[in-house]
């Protein structure tokens, strides 16, 4: 019994993620399509559906965390997949004015370049049982790069989408109510860019350790 | 002796513990400062003995880690109240009206940290000396940070008061509740020896009769007092997580008093009671 749910899992999870795998390909594919077509203004409406899709399955990702059908903390996955779903929800789909800016493109491939390695990564290990040498070191140093890039481009966006949430409204709950209560999204958004102070350093050098913990591994065996 | 050696590792920051034998689970034995070394030594064998040292990190008095968390609340919660601050997030103050159910919200908040100040430096007795110095930055900023999201939400301009009935019944539920707090801390005192024993011992008294951590049900209860005055989400949400943190302590401290008072070895056996929140657990 037990090794038949272990079984559905497995195949479940390798499905998963080489579907995901799947959408980021074709995001990124799409991106340099349309730079080369037609420069970075136009990046954001040849990637959009598949960006959405793909970043949005990753909700996905904290159930199976909370479940235990995979090992990873919830508390590294929820942050990382928190800015993940602001950014392209509540920043570039809310804020068109934001989808013509050039951090869109480098966005745009930090994001699917990261992801693409990653994906393909559970996948070999759930469909094949082992990931080759090659990608595990992928895995684990490519973040160097595009972790700081990714970074910059999250909060780059944030910071020029502020005037247009001010302007808005879009999003607030203002009083006076019963509940004395009060939402302001562009105090929502500092907040966010607050949070990326401390969350950085904190993400990258988790990444860091578990680059250590992984190739010495490598090298061990 | 080690302060001999390096001059960083202060005594309180110091953890001296046996090594663990290797197949053996549990935490390791913490090496008492009342005892002697010879204490530890098995019988027979030689005066050698093996410790284990960690390092606590820099350290901090647990009275001046209370006192830092409850001095922001107390100077924060005023500056709402009194200053006109509001402008600064774009609302315009220069005519509102200051409702009586915000002037006694902004007494008993204050009331309360002054008294959480107070049993501080003269009712607790605490068992660890010292905290790490990380959780002053961690502490305050839960305090200081709360604080002020409810500061800002019951002192603002466009403030939507409740009925007079329904403050006053908060008010005097929560000062009850307050009162009974502080009743509750006292007993926890007198559990412990001035020489510092900090063992446990299974409490009595008052309401510590029915429920383990009565201390923590009653500051529950008296939050709740003050958010039935004052109605603010801000307010429930403090409730909320404060609950869930208080419960989280309650749990470990219940599950330590009743695992130490088994009833075997002429122990005495720990009584049914409920863990904080009767009648929910």
């Amino acid at each position: 019994m037990a090794s038949f749910f272990s079984t559905v899992k497995r195949i479940y999870l390798a499905i998963y993620n080489w579907a995901v795998f799947t959408g980021w390909i074709q995001v990124l594919i799409f991106a340099i399509k349309a730079l080369n077509e037609s420069g970075p203004a136009a990046v954001y409406d040849a990637v959009e559906k598949p960006l959405q899709l793909a970043q949005t399955a990753a909700i996905l990702e904290i159930i199976h965390g909370l479940i235990g059908l995979v090992r990873s903390p919830v508390s590294a996955t929820l942050p990382q997949i928190g800015s993940r779903l602001f950014v392209t929800w509540g920043i570039l789909h809310s804020f068109p004015e934001t989808r013509t800016h050039i951090l869109v493109s480098s966005l745009v491939i930090s994001w699917s370049l990261t992801e693409i390695i990653r994906y393909s990564f559970f996948g070999m290990k759930e469909a094949l049982g082992f990931t080759p040498s090659w990608l595990l070191w992928l895995r684990y140093s490519t973040f160097l790069l595009l972790y700081p890039t990714g970074i910059t481009s999250e909060v780059g966006l944030i910071y020029i989408a502020l005037p247009f949430i001010k302007a808005s409204e879009k999003f607030c709950f203002r009083m006076p109510n019963k509940w004395n209560f009060s939402f302001d999204y562009y105090f929502a958004s500092l907040a966010v860019l607050g949070i990326y102070v401390p969350g950085s350093p904190h993400m990258y050098t988790y990444m860091l350790g578990q680059r250590k913990k992984a190739l010495s591994k490598l090298k061990a065996a | 002796m080690i302060l001999k050696k390096t001059k960083k590792y202060y005594p309180s920051r110091q953890r001296l513990t046996l090594p663990t034998k290797p197949g053996v689970s549990g935490k390791p034995v913490v090496l008492s400062p009342k005892s002697k070394i010879s204490d530890y030594c098995e019988k027979g064998t030689s005066d050698n003995l093996t410790v284990v040292f960690k390092d606590l990190g820099p350290q901090v008095l647990y009275s001046t880690l209370f006192f830092f968390e409850y001095l922001g609340p107390l100077v924060l919660y005023p500056l709402f109240y009194y200053l006109p601050l509001y402008k600064y997030f774009g609302y315009d103050d220069t005519n509102r009206t200051i409702h009586p159910v915000q002037t006694y919200a902004m007494y008993y908040w204050c009331l309360h940290y002054s008294k959480r100040i107070l049993e501080t430096f003269f009712v607790h007795r605490f068992s660890h000396a010292t905290s790490p110095l990380s959780n002053v930055f961690r502490n305050c900023l839960y305090y200081w940070t709360f604080g002020a999201y409810i500061a800002y939400y019951v002192n603002h301009p466009l403030y939507t008061p409740v009925s007079e009935t329904q403050w006053k019944i908060g008010f005097a539920f929560g000062l009850l509740c307050q009162v009974s707090n502080l009743y509750c801390h006292i007993i926890l005192r007198n559990l412990r020896s001035p020489s510092g024993n900090g063992g446990y011992q299974i409490p009595k008294g008052f309401l510590f009769n029915i429920v383990t951590c009565a201390n923590y049900t009653t500051e529950i209860y008296q939050w709740l007092g003050f958010n039935i005055a004052t109605q603010t989400v801000a307010g429930y949400v403090f409730l909320v997580v404060a609950t869930a943190i208080m419960t989280n302590w309650a749990m470990g401290k219940h599950r330590r008093l009743r695992k130490l008072f088994d009833g075997k070895e002429g122990r005495p056996k720990y009584p049914r009671r409920w863990v904080i929140l009767p009648p929910f657990f």
